[in-house]
């Protein structure tokens, strides 16, 4: 019998790579709003009921969450490659990448539960 | 090779700054003291330093995101069309670098 090195099988590959690239285009489009927002307030060209006014509301709430979850898809797949590209044993592997999990979800439900609460 | 991996040393450092906009978000949204706090955060030193690292490692991995879904698409995929596109992105985030500095 041959000796198995690596956990996991051949198939996972394609569906992490499709969704490396989904999460991608998502982040493309969301993503850069809340940088601009953030540098917009940094300026003062927004005050803080201007900021309540552009997060503060059913539509924003939505793509937040959507941002959110493809934030933690993609950076879950990014540095779960990292961790097998230059993490070697196995046991450290499946840890790491474990607690990154639990770890991220906890942040993911974290961040909706902020989001979904403004304004009461 | 450079350009790969430049975006996973900008990916990682995209990672750790979501804490951090996640903390700013909840101080500027919060209380009408909580957001003079985080104002007055941002505009110090080390808050114009991480902006800055921030922004700048948005602005590479979001072009070189785009490279690569380019390249896995079928475009810019011969040797020379990769270089010049990975040596374009890297002029091109250095110029923002530049830009973002004197703005902060």
């Amino acid at each position: 019998m041959r000796l198995v090195k690596e956990p996991g099988s051949a198939r996972s590959g394609f569906k992490d790579w499709y969704l490396q690239r989904l999460s991608a285009v998502v982040l493309a489009v969301l993503l850069p709003m809340p940088f601009v927002v953030l540098i917009l307030v940094y300026a003062g060209v927004v005050d803080q009921f201007g900021l309540l006014d552009i997060v503060d509301n059913f539509v924003s709430r939505l793509l937040h969450t959507i941002l959110i979850t493809a934030l933690i898809i993609h950076a879950y797949m990014g540095l779960k490659v990292m961790i097998e590209d230059y993490v070697a044993a196995i046991g450290w592997r499946v840890t790491l990448i474990g607690s990154m999990l639990v770890v991220m979800s906890g942040f993911g439900i974290w961040w909706m539960a902020i989001i979904w609460a403004w304004g009461g | 090779m450079i350009a790969s991996l430049a975006h996973r040393a900008s990916g990682v450092v995209l990672v750790l700054f979501v804490p951090l906009y996640l903390w700013l978000l909840h101080g500027m949204t919060g209380s009408p003291d909580n957001f003079i706090q985080v104002q007055a955060w941002l505009h110090s030193g080390l808050g114009k330093l991480l902006l800055w690292l921030a922004g700048v490692a948005l602005f590479f991995h979001f072009c070189n995101g785009l490279r690569f879904l380019s390249i896995d698409a079928g475009w810019f995929e011969s040797r020379q069309l990769m270089r010049l596109s990975a040596r374009i992105i890297l002029a091109m985030t250095l110029l923002a670098a530049l830009l973002l500095g004197l703005l902060l």
